[in-house]
């Protein structure tokens, strides 16, 4: 209607200079609207990063979120791959709050549904999708350009714990990932390992969590938990797990020895030795070994490289090696067994300090039992498996022997097993018996009981008539006497009188007796009256 | 010969003649109803459709940038802008479907609002742009393929229906697709051959 | 210069029916260009004289090709229409959409989808769906169908209202691309991975295609064929349908 402003009256004219420039609102509050918006989404963005992956599965461009602790920081802009075709290069754009995770140190990996040896781990994204997770750095550089993980690390940055390192012999069943338990509760994680410089071993990176690593100091003792510990030797049947988990995927377990605290706390990565197991672990260190030689003259079948050297049950030592010898002079094979012996075993237990077996108290010690009957001895210790070990014991029976002590090694005088003497002597035993001549006993007694036979048949029939008649005659006798003695019933009483009136006389000689010893004046004067 | 005082009815080849004024009515051929553009173009002053033009365009290219409706489900996120959506059909092997949608939605609509913004912001200014016969042709080809207002009302019932199965996010597209739309509706109230009249005064003065 | 009326000015008035007898005496002494000699060129209203046998009339404002009818509206109609038929039956047999999730995968044809939504308590989308995917098409294809038949038969019922038909049918057919961009916003959105996928079905293409067509056909149509045989029988009719050439200078002289 303004169109026609020339027809129309000039009033309007005023009013027209107005209502154009407001209309220009209109596309300038758009054009407005529209920076705000663009500054806005602009301003949200943040640093661009691009993170290296063996593949891109489950991640889409445009889709796939960046997630830290479960809340989102980014998503991916575009997957491409790499120019050698190896890896694939995903370009991640950040928010602009989470500008701080471009720095170094910072760990992108792909949460995937895994199974793993902490079990199932990442379910969600079933039905989520794949996302990125990261762990933050602690660096200040700033880095654009990272290389994620392919698998989700064991320990993220900022968990409370330490990290030790053991140094064992063998990884066992340990992986990354296997838990480590203290007092059978799991405490920590395996972080990793690797093989030691010098290949003599494996290095093993543990991860204990807070609060737990105050339990870890300067004594505890390490050992692989992992699977069955099934142990068959002379000591027996023994079995010992940690837990199932352990049975499954191994573990390691640590302690410290019992009666002792844990020590100082372990500072981070504090080097450990691994044991193979509990025993292993906690045992003492052994000291200086001394190296022994026995020689036996029976069959060493049971005796095994490893098998126990015990004095008197206490365990000294283990045999190192098994020989036979050939005596040239007797013609006949000596059996030699090598064993190392640890001294000090002996000395913690005791009360007193033994003297050290390189000392000359101790080599007097040595000599002194030895004259005394201390000799080595093959005894079996288990009898269903019939394994051997070697014994060191007194026999003062034994035949006299000594040692050399500055000998290497020492070579200590044997007694045979006392088994196999009391076989020797079932044996001896067996041969005189059978020497003795049983037929020929056996056939004298079967005469002499024939004659008794007989003479029982004649006892019967001669003997027996005889002897009824004069017992008969022997009854008659007896009842004669018998009334005569009756008769003389008169006679009786009165030998009884008689000898009541003789005990009455001596009665009263003895208190006259008695009297007169002690007063003898009455002989003289007569007996004092009984004073009133 | 040209006859500028007749008018032709574009449905039933009637011949008017033009009336003086037609301010404030509009007008209609009396025997088949159907409405004379060609004096429409004196409904509205001409700046007011420059900047309404201007404004739709600036509303479109905010409707394209930005995202329309954003899903959110079981913690999954997926957002849809309107050239992602011709992204995924076309992705989807519908080749010509995801061809059409971006014709009907984005491509014409372009077109038809750079071509009015071409002749109408230097005539507004006063000058008379080059190739000022085809751009009307143009306008007048494309304006039926563009379909922002169907695509608005399908907007809706999609969101209608996702509400029921997901979290639903309006985005700043969708409320610059509302805008778009109502703009548009505007901008389809001006008839370029209206133009002609305003050329052939800027020509003579 | 043949007398000409004035275009009727009357305020906003929308009402499309008209009594027929008001619009008989106007058809009877109405002139249209084509009778009068002259074209009105579509892209700048111009009127102008029509200069025959040439063979590229041009406006003479906007330099565009001048065209008296539309070339070969009939034909090109009936053609794209029956097109549209064609596509029009696996457009509501084939699936339009296949949604894929947990739970197993679905196909959904446009009719299963209307039905789903009136039977979820969805009923306004399941009325907006209808009408736009099943309701519009079909009343384009029937419509067209009807208007091209008629004026192939030139007769003279009702024009005003079919005029008015037509008017419809232009304004309304954008209306079913509805359902294509549901559908394609539909695939974009739900796309998470392994839970939910959604994929356009064949139907989209089909559907798309008689919207498309059907679009075609109406602009095709050159709705002052309606009207051309008001005045002659079906000699003219039939002459519409070669298109322009050779001009009648028979009737300009007639009349003038």
């Amino acid at each position: 209607m303004n169109h026609f402003s020339n027809l129309s009256s000039p009033e309007l004219k005023p009013r027209q200079r107005w209502l154009p420039s407001l209309i220009w609102l209109v596309p300038l509050i758009c054009a407005l609207i529209g920076v705000a918006l663009v500054v806005k989404s602009v301003a949200e963005k943040g640093p661009v990063v691009t993170v290296t992956f063996n593949n891109a599965e489950g991640m889409e461009a445009g889709k796939t979120k960046v997630k830290y602790k479960d809340v989102e920081i980014g998503s991916v802009q575009g997957i491409t791959l790499s120019e050698d075709l190896r890896h694939v290069i995903v370009r991640v754009q950040l928010n602009n709050d989470a500008a701080k995770f471009a720095t170094q140190g910072t760990r992108f990996w792909v949460v995937r549904p895994r199974v793993g040896a902490n079990g199932i781990s990442g379910l969600g994204t079933l039905l989520s999708g794949a996302y990125i997770g990261v762990d933050i750095g602690r660096s200040t550089e700033g880095q654009k350009a990272f290389i994620g993980l392919e698998n989700p690390p064991i320990v993220t940055t900022g968990q409370p714990g330490h990290q030790y390192t053991l140094r064992g012999e063998s990884l066992g069943s340990v992986d990354i990932g296997a838990p480590i338990f203290y007092h059978r509760i799991q405490v920590g994680q395996v972080v990793g390992y690797s093989l030691d410089p010098h290949g003599a071993g494996v290095i093993v990176n543990v991860f204990v969590n807070a609060p737990f690593d105050q339990y870890v100091g300067t004594n505890t003792r390490w050992w692989h938990a992992s699977g069955v510990d099934l142990r068959l030797d002379s000591n027996g049947l023994k079995l010992n797990t940690q837990s199932l988990a352990t049975v499954v995927v191994g573990g390691l377990a640590f302690q410290s020895p019992a009666g002792q605290g844990a020590g100082q706390g372990a500072a981070d990565k504090a080097v450990f030795r691994l044991a193979s197991d509990e025993s292993d672990a906690m045992r003492e260190p052994d000291g200086q070994a001394l190296n022994v030689v026995m020689r036996f003259n029976q069959s060493l079948r049971g005796l095994s490289v490893g098998a126990p050297v015990d004095l008197r049950g206490i365990a000294l030592g283990q045999v190192t090696d098994i020989g036979i010898e050939y005596n040239e002079k007797q013609k006949s094979f000596g059996m030699k067994v090598s064993m190392a012996l640890y001294p000090d075993r002996l000395s913690r237990r005791s009360n007193e300090a033994l003297p050290a077996p390189d000392t000359p108290g101790g080599h007097e010690l040595l000599q002194h039992l030895v004259i005394e009957g201390l000799r080595g001895q093959l005894r079996t210790g288990n009898l269903l498996t019939g394994q051997l070990y070697v014994a060191l014991d007194m026999f003062p029976k034994a035949p006299r022997a000594s040692v050399d002590v500055h000998g290497n090694p020492i070579e200590l005088p044997t007694v045979p097993n006392t088994l196999d003497e009391l076989q020797v002597q079932v044996a001896d035993i067996a041969r005189k018996l059978n020497q003795v001549p049983f037929d020929r006993i056996g056939a004298n007694l079967n005469g002499a009981l024939e004659n008794a036979n007989r003479l029982f048949g004649h006892m019967d029939t001669e003997v027996v008539p005889q002897a009824r008649d004069t017992l008969a005659a022997a009854q008659k006798t007896f009842s004669t006497a018998e009334s005569t003695l009756r008769q003389t019933a008169p006679m009786q009483s009165d030998i009884q009188d008689a000898m009541q009136e003789l005990t009455r006389t001596l009665q009263s000689l003895n208190t006259l007796a008695d009297y007169l010893e002690r007063h003898p004046q009455a002989l003289l004067f007569g007996k004092q009256g009984d004073k009133p | 010969m040209e006859y500028h005082r007749l008018i032709v009815c574009h449905e039933c080849d009637l011949l008017f003649r033009k009336p003086s004024s037609v301010e404030k009515r509009r007008a209609s051929c009396s025997r088949c109803g159907a409405s004379l553009t060609a004096l429409r173009g004196a409904r509205l002053p001409l700046d007011w459709f420059c900047a309404v033009t201007l404004a739709a365009f600036i509303t479109f290219c905010i409707a394209q940038s930005f995202p329309v409706i954003e899903l959110c489900a079981n913690g999954m996120t997926s957002e849809a802008t309107l050239f992602g959506a011709v992204r995924a059909l076309w992705s989807g092997n519908m080749r010509v479907v995801a061809a059409m949608v971006f014709c009907s939605s984005i491509l014409f609509p372009l077109i038809e609002l750079l071509c009015l913004l071409y002749l109408l912001v230097p005539i507004c200014t006063g000058k008379r742009p080059p190739w000022f016969n085809v751009m009307p042709r143009v306008v007048q080809l494309v304006r039926p393929w563009g379909m922002v207002e169907v695509l608005m009302l399908g907007v809706l019932v999609t969101i209608v229906k996702m509400v029921s199965m997901a979290e639903v996010i309006p985005g700043p597209g969708l409320f610059a697709l509302g805008a778009l739309t109502v703009m548009l509706g505007v901008v389809a109230l001006f008839d370029p051959s209206g133009l002609w009249a305003v050329r052939d005064e800027i020509r003579s003065s | 210069m043949a007398s000409v009326r004035s275009s009727r000015v009357r305020p906003r008035d929308r009402s499309l029916t008209r009594p027929l007898r008001a619009s008989k005496p106007a058809s009877t002494a109405a002139l249209t260009a084509r009778r009068a000699g002259l074209i009105g060129c579509h892209v700048c209203g111009l009127v102008q004289t029509r200069i025959e046998r040439q063979a590229d009339p041009r406006c003479a404002r906007c330099l565009h090709v001048l065209h008296e009818r539309r070339p070969d509206s009939l034909t090109r109609t009936v053609s794209l229409l029956a097109a549209a038929a064609l596509a029009y039956i696996p457009a509501n047999l084939l699936p339009i959409m296949h949604a894929s999730s947990l739970g197993g995968a679905e196909d959904d044809t446009i009719l299963g989808g209307v039905a789903y939504f009136w039977t979820s308590g969805d009923w306004p989308l399941a009325v907006v769906v209808f009408i736009a995917s099943v309701l519009v098409p079909m009343l384009k294809l029937v419509a067209l169908t009807l208007l091209t038949a008629t004026v192939r038969r030139g007769s003279a019922w009702r024009r005003r209202e079919r005029a008015g038909l037509y008017r419809l049918v232009e304004r309304i057919g954008r209306w079913s691309m509805l359902d294509v961009f549901v559908v394609g916003l539909t695939v974009t959105l739900v796309h998470f991975g392994s839970f939910a996928v959604v994929t356009a079905g064949p139907a989209t293409l089909a559907f798309a295609a008689v919207v498309i067509l059907t679009m075609l056909a109406s602009h095709q149509f050159d709705p002052r064929l309606i009207w051309d045989s008001a005045h002659a029988g079906e000699r003219l009719a039939r002459r519409v349908n070669e298109e322009g050439r050779g001009a009648p200078l028979t009737t300009k002289k007639r009349i003038s």
